[in-house]
């Protein structure tokens, strides 16, 4: 029995969630484990992913910077050595800041009304699990 | 209302009606056979009096500026004022938004919002302020920002809603006021003080009532429960459950009904569903106004006057064919304005790319004024008023959120309901989202009529890339070092004795049994004590000032 990807979903900020409810929600139908790490500093999202041992990070940006915040997290994630966890990006992006983080390794920018089915198949790709697992 | 030989006739000839209909509807490939608004409302191809056979139109409808105020809140409708057309600004630091303020006041906007205002609960020196200080909205870190920022601003004319629950935010505000010499009397405004039984909330409130009397110091935000998934009727039902709540408490407290109810804001959606949201806007002044006279026993008719503040529907702004978002904007706002509602904010067109510039908050704010002065909407008080199946949509809503209100008070009331309101609230996101995935809810550009080339998308990145102005805001984290360049000002040039003492002041009086924590705030401000401070005050008090965004906030 193949093991499940557990993904660690923070957010930038308070207020607007539905978003991150809404893709939890999805995930775990598709017997993806989500760590709910909730508002987090990049600093932050980095001891909870070593502390969880995540295989793969989510971090919505809605108010914050992307362009300053996802270099940052890199940045922390290279201080600690777990640079090798990928990354998903998704919420408000704009696409000069889409482009910079794409080159800095970032996997994946989920922008809104990306259908949810899609997300959980870029996560198996990521994850690189075969397809199947999203029907389970 | 009508004679029973009449309703008898009519009811046979609609029976007729909506059995041919329904026969056409059955065999024609790909007509709508059914249709249900968000708040699970099934809508007929047809309405006919026998849907409003029991309205009786003094106890229903009765005039504008009467109760039950469903046909709207003042007599003259906007024949007496247009809608305010209040764009929320909030960009870079103070100087930023004050430009922007001044350029929207030459645009003709007719009433200010800003954002950002809303304390972090530390200053932009601090590490966490990293990739957020500036960005989406302004950065006020102590009195010196609020100066900078109402800078040739005439607050004694124009309305000003602050973004904000916080008496910090309020404190600045009304000593910044006292510096320009404006009396806190004269002072017209709103602040997003979500009603909550939090000493915070409730100090505000009766500040203001005492002391502030045009500032509407309590506010219902359900807009952005709605921005969240709510319904329509939960919209309305969480709105007033949620006052009858705070009311309690204050009643408990022995505060007068009248005394604060009269400066509660109603902050609304407007979204996609045209005339549910019409039907929601008369739905809410009818339901409040009932419950303010006849549960409370109100007597100040102001306390009736269910008054709204509106902000258009962001989650259907797209990113795809994003030229598409103005025009959903502007029908939302013509059911806002259809509907009856005191004051708006259109959102822009790139609101899922950037905060506005001045080209898109600009074209907001030219929508309302095209509502407003060429369609001639306005010259009617609720012009759909006795509209069949506006009317009936108002009744059924009212029914809706009436059930909705009666549970939560089963529940012991929304603060006791809290969490069972936030699980149906993600419930009915997923219920969204499934329908938008599935195609049911169709959404023009984005998962139907999609391009191959998205040439709207194109138009705007050239825009971007050719133009001498901007065409979509880009963040510029420089503004960071602005900010903290601003606030190492305000900490040298300070009194910093003074401050020390004004600090303790504060200290005492949110220790003490029974103080209103505003005076002491304000005296505080006034010697530029920074947001990080007053946070550090706040958290060393031997009670709980605030609740916190995750325990309160319902979207």
């Amino acid at each position: 029995m193949k093991q499940s990807i557990k993904l660690l979903l923070s957010r930038d900020d308070m207020t607007h969630q539905r978003g991150y409810w809404v893709i939890t929600n999805a995930l775990r139908d598709a017997g993806i484990e989500v760590v709910l790490g909730g508002i987090q500093t990049p600093s932050a999202i980095v001891e909870t992913a070593i502390q969880e041992d995540v295989d793969i990070i989510g971090y919505r940006i809605m108010q914050g910077s992307p362009k300053v915040l996802v270099p940052l997290l890199i940045e922390k994630m290279k201080a600690r050595e777990i640079d090798d966890i990928p990354v998903m990006v998704g919420g408000i992006i704009p696409t000069k800041d889409e482009e910079l983080i794409r080159e800095l390794g970032v996997k994946e920018v989920i922008h809104p009304y990306t259908p949810l089915n899609s997300i959980v198949e870029t996560i198996n790709k990521i994850c690189g699990m075969p397809s199947e697992q999203a029907e389970e | 209302m009508y004679k029973k030989e009449f309703l008898d006739k009519l009811s046979k000839a609609t029976q007729k009606y909506e059995e041919e209909v329904n026969q056409i509807l059955d065999e024609l490939p790909g007509a709508e056979k059914e249709r249900i608004t968000s708040s699970g409302i099934p809508v007929k191809p047809l309405y006919t009096p026998l849907d409003v056979k029991d309205m009786d139109y003094f106890k229903d409808l009765s005039f504008p500026g009467e109760h039950p105020f469903t046909r709207g809140v003042y007599p003259g409708g906007y024949r007496s004022r247009k809608t305010n057309i209040r764009q929320i600004t909030g960009l870079g630091t103070a100087e930023e938004t004050n430009e922007r303020w001044k350029w929207l006041i030459s645009q003709g906007v007719t009433a200010l919002a800003v954002i950002g205002v809303q304390p972090w609960g530390y200053d932009a020196d601090d590490e966490r302020a990293i990739g957020f200080t500036g960005k989406d909205e302004i950065v006020c870190d102590s009195l010196y920002d609020y100066e900078t920022l109402f800078d040739g601003i005439d607050i004694g004319k124009f309305s000003v809603h602050l973004i904000a629950g916080s008496a910090f935010t309020l404190a600045n505000y009304f000593a910044m006021a006292e510096k320009k010499g404006i009396p806190l009397k004269e002072l017209k405004g709103s602040m997003s003080n979500t009603l909550k039984p939090s000493k915070q909330c409730l100090d505000i409130i009766e500040f203001c009532m005492k002391n502030v009397p045009n500032f509407n110091a309590g506010y219902l935000d359900v807009r952005n429960t709605r921005e969240g998934g709510c319904t329509a009727a939960q919209e309305v039902g969480w709105g007033m459950a949620m006052t009858k709540t705070v009311v309690d408490v204050l009643v408990a407290r022995g505060i007068d009904v009248d005394d604060f109810a009269s400066r509660i804001t109603w902050f609304v959606n407007s979204g996609p569903d045209f005339f549910e949201e019409i039907a929601k806007f008369r739905c809410i002044r009818r339901m409040w106004s009932r419950m303010f006279r006849d549960d409370y026993g109100a007597k100040n008719p102001r306390t009736l006057q269910a008054r709204m503040h509106c902000q258009t529907y962001a989650p259907q702004m797209t990113r795809a064919q994003p030229f598409n978002n103005m025009i959903r904007s502007a029908y939302y706002g013509l059911a806002a304005i259809l509907g009856g509602v005191q004051s708006m904010h259109i959102n822009s067109f790139d609101e899922p790319f950037a905060t506005p510039t001045e080209l898109s908050a600009s074209l907001s704010v030219k929508t309302q004024q095209i509502i407003n002065f060429e369609t001639g909407i306005t010259s009617v008080v609720d012009p759909l008023g006795g509209s069949y199946y506006v009317e009936s949509l108002t009744d059924q809503l009212e029914e809706k959120a009436q059930e909705i209100i009666d549970d939560i008070e089963s529940k012991g009331g929304s603060f006791k309901a809290f969490e069972s309101m936030r699980n149906q609230l993600r419930k009915e996101a997923i219920q969204l989202q499934d329908s938008i995935d599935s195609g049911k809810m169709v959404i023009v550009g984005t998962n139907e009529f999609v391009d191959d080339v998205d040439i709207q998308l194109k138009a705007l990145e050239i825009l971007q890339n050719s133009a001498d102005f901007e065409a979509i805001k880009e963040y510029d984290p420089a503004i960071r070092d602005k900010q903290i360049a601003r606030l190492e000002k305000v900490r040298k040039e300070r009194d910093n004795d003074k401050l020390e003492k004004a600090m303790k002041r504060l200290s005492d009086a949110l220790n003490a049994d029974d103080e209103n924590m505003m005076p002491a705030t304000i005296e505080a401000v006034k010697c530029y004590m920074t947001q990080g401070e007053y946070a550090r005050v706040v958290a060393g008090a031997n009670k709980q000032i605030t609740k916190t965004d995750e325990e309160e906030f319902l979207g």
